[in-house]
């Protein structure tokens, strides 16, 4: 925790610093400069380059790139200025046009999508670590199939022999084992659906006998375990998903801004 | 380097391997198997296992042997060596990795394709890589006639060398731009407001473009003109006319025939006084006019309505309202100088324009004198006429006396001391010719009456409109009410500007409110 302060401390530091150097030299030389948005321009880019290669350095493990750690602390904070930088380029005014209107929304949307990553990846892994022990992403099926499987012989076994389970199951409970459930309640953390299946099996539990009720019992620790199961994989799927906005944009916006630099030296004043 | 271990705890059947890009298709259902799908998404899975043949001493054949994991089956491999129980393939399922990644490559092509479509049709392409709407100026039909009588391209290309080829066309263009797309160093130390090849084509239009001083530097045209700003071309800004009159070592090596001229930033903090007020500038009008009599002065007959005479009476606007129109004799003065010289004919007055009218006329007075009897229909027009000439010669003598004091009597010597009533009267005081004009004599003796000379603008290249400015009184501005000479400019000092143009007084103080940049004559044309 101390390590993280530190960083978020220096990170931080480091952020206010070249965000008020970065204005500083954006007061001073706007105006000078004749060709002063070029030079943002490039600026930008080099700074989305840097960004774009923290995949790339993920991907390339064997080579002395430094620590991923470092790449991502990097990836985070450049990030934030690079929508300084992004800003200062469009000379904190609204761009105009179709192609530079879609340029800029994809800066927004690349942007937008990291910092809901980064509110993610900081959130949703200390809500993982309260809620169940760590389940692998990939063996959340299997282990959905053996609840359900364990569910089924529960409630429809040979040796069941109790029609109101049986009948509860098929209403109920073999909907709620067939797939994950309630993706968007789990990430609001609501355990709504979890108290009402759990309430209607204890209403199930007034009308049983004492075989049934231990069955009833066993069901609802089933129950538990499969909301957790499906609890872990709503947040762990969020945790992979932004990237399907993020990394897809994130190469768009190379495509749309290698056509920029194209066009704004090619219509440029000097352009011949 | 030790060898790594597993853990304890780790179950060898069941390892998940979350970085590969396909699982096995049964890993749902919780029996994946073993090997798992190859890298390209194909089931390895043939059979639970792969037999061994075991050959004992003295066997030559040998015997196949089960070896699947977990204890041999019961029927063993076949003769063949084949396991008996081969597993049914699967269909493995690519991971959420392999769905980002063909995500990513999705969006890539369509952002190539749909860059490709919309860069490839010449009509979309304008519109789409347009950073702004285009001035009217440089767009509609008016722009496409100059266009074409100017042999340019009537869309982009007519400013843009790009603007009329496609991808590769740009892709050269861009490659051939100066400064160079990675020359940095070029872009970091390029010329300030320096002309460049766009301005070419400016030129091919605006072939009479010129600046307001001959020896101000040469700039880009679109340093003040920026265009893709929207229908109006974007308005030229201080800190354009900063870049020379904001610096002043620019302004010391321009102006330095004349002296420099002060730097100036904003109207309010540092603009000059205007000069017809430092120089000390006089009106050279050799009309002889009093405001302040006229305005104030307690004997001013009333005007025919009653009305007061004020300022409005003689400067009126003009159709736009943005200046006055002249003040003309016929129109303002004679309302009041009716310039009747005979006190007991008010009908008869002298012709205004002319001194040689004038003289016609005064030596053609029994001419006018039995017109004047024809109109009144008098009996006797003969004597009519001989009564009002035997008048004339009682008060001034001779014709010649006559017409001397008509031209050059002023108000102590004129043709009539008063003519009409001053209090309630319609008619003012005509003393003479000179009492309002400068009345000179021609070798031949004749007279000759200088011309007013009353500019219709004050600081002709400046900027002003009046209906702009109807919220204030004429006095705010103009000090009439205390101007006795003719030779006073009643214009105010810019004190009286600031008052309102300035951030303080919240009214613009743009410089281009008041300037024009560019010669008049241009600009007008």
């Amino acid at each position: 925790m101390i390590r993280f302060r530190r960083q978020l401390f220096l990170g931080t530091f480091a952020l206010i610093v070249a965000t008020v150097g970065a204005l500083w030299l954006h007061a001073k030389f706007s105006r000078a400069l004749p060709d002063y948005a070029f030079l943002t321009g490039w600026v930008l880019f080099a700074a989305m380059f840097v960004l774009t290669f923290f995949n790339a350095r993920k991907k390339l493990p064997f080579l002395p790139l430094g620590k991923a750690e470092t790449w991502l602390q990097i990836h985070i904070y450049l990030g934030f200025f690079t929508v300084v930088l992004f800003l200062i380029h469009l000379n904190f005014r609204a761009p105009h046009g179709w192609f530079e209107v879609t340029l800029a929304w994809l800066f927004v949307l690349v942007t937008a999508s990291g910092v809901v990553g980064l509110f993610f990846s900081r959130t949703l892994p200390r809500r993982l670590a309260t809620r169940g022990g760590e389940v692998i992403f990939e063996k959340i099926p299997a282990l959905r199939h053996m609840l359900k499987t364990e569910a089924e012989n529960l409630a429809l076994g040979a040796d069941a022999k109790s029609p109101i389970i049986a009948e509860f199951h098929t209403q109920r409970l073999a909907p709620f084992f067939a797939g994950p459930k309630n993706f968007w309640l789990h990430l609001a953390e609501s355990r709504r659906p979890l108290n009402a299946l759990a309430a209607e099996l204890d209403d199930l539990r007034r009308f049983a006998n004492d075989a049934e009720r231990e069955k009833i019992g066993k069901l609802a620790a089933l129950v538990r375990q499969k909301d957790g199961l499906d609890y872990h994989r709503a947040l762990q799927l969020a945790l992979k998903l932004w990237l399907f906005v993020h990394i897809p944009l994130t190469y768009g916006l190379l495509v749309f801004t290698a056509l920029h630099i194209v066009l704004v030296f090619g219509f440029s004043g000097g352009a011949r | 380097m030790s060898e790594q271990l597993p853990a304890p705890d780790f179950d060898a059947q069941n390892y998940a391997r979350p970085n590969q890009n396909w699982i096995c298709g049964r890993a749902c259902e919780g029996n994946a198997c073993r090997q798992g799908p190859d890298a390209k998404g194909r089931c390895c899975a043939t059979a639970e296992c792969k037999p061994v043949l075991k050959t004992q001493p003295g066997e030559t054949k040998g015997r196949w042997h089960c070896t699947r994991p977990g204890g041999e089956c019961e029927s063993g491999p076949l003769p063949d060596g084949s396991c008996c129980r081969p597993i049914a393939k699967c269909s493995p399922v690519p991971t959420l990795r392999v769905w980002r990644g063909r995500m990513t490559l999705a969006v890539i092509a369509a952002s190539c394709a749909v860059l490709l479509v919309l860069l490839g049709k010449p009509p979309w392409r304008n519109n789409f890589i347009s950073p702004g709407e285009i001035s009217r100026a440089h767009s509609g039909e008016a722009f496409a006639a100059l266009a074409a009588n100017n042999l340019l391209n009537q869309n982009c290309g007519a400013c843009h060398v790009a603007g009329n080829s496609g991808p590769h066309g740009m892709v050269s263009a861009a490659l051939r731009a100066e400064p160079g797309i990675l020359d940095l160093k070029k872009l970091a130390n390029a010329p300030a407001a320096g002309v460049t090849a766009i301005d070419g084509a400016c030129i091919k239009c605006h072939v009479t473009k010129t600046f307001h001083q001959p020896d101000a530097p040469m700039i880009s045209c679109t340093y003040c003109h920026a265009e893709h700003q929207g229908l109006v071309i974007a308005a030229t800004t201080d800190a354009n006319c900063g870049f020379c009159h904001g610096d002043a070592a620019r302004m010391a090596v321009t102006h330095a025939d004349n002296g420099g001229i002060p730097v100036i930033h904003h109207f309010a903090d540092d603009h000059p006084q205007f000069r017809f007020i430092t120089e000390k500038r006089r009106d050279p009008d050799t009309l002889k006019f009093n405001h302040a009599l006229h305005l104030t002065g307690t004997t001013m007959p009333k005007l025919p309505g009653g009305e007061k005479l004020d300022c409005a009476f003689c400067h009126q606007p003009d159709a736009a309202g943005a200046f006055m129109r002249p003040v003309v004799f016929e129109r303002h003065c004679r309302v009041c100088h009716s310039l009747q010289f005979d006190p007991a004919t008010p009908q008869l007055t002298l012709p205004h324009g002319s001194a040689e009218f004038v003289s016609a006329f005064l030596r053609s007075l029994p001419k006018q004198y039995a017109d004047l009897a024809a109109q009144q229909k008098s009996p006797d027009e003969n004597g009519f006429v001989q009564q009002k000439l035997a008048g004339l010669r009682t008060q001034f003598g001779s014709g010649e006396d006559l017409e001397r004091r008509v031209f050059f009597s002023t108000a102590t010597f004129g043709p009539e001391a008063q003519i009409g009533t001053v209090s309630g009267g319609t008619r003012a005081l005509f003393p003479g010719c000179a009492y309002c004009h400068e009345v000179k004599t021609t070798t031949a003796g004749a007279p000759q009456i200088s011309a007013p000379v009353m500019p219709e603008r004050w600081l002709a290249p400046a900027k002003f409109n009046h209906a702009k400015h109807t919220n204030l009184a004429c006095a705010q501005c103009h000090d009439a009410v205390h101007s006795k000479d003719t030779a006073d400019i009643l214009l105010p000092a810019m004190a009286a500007c600031v008052v309102c143009h300035s951030p303080r007084g919240g009214v613009v103080d743009a410089c281009a409110t008041c300037h024009t940049f560019h010669h008049v004559a241009l600009v007008a044309r």
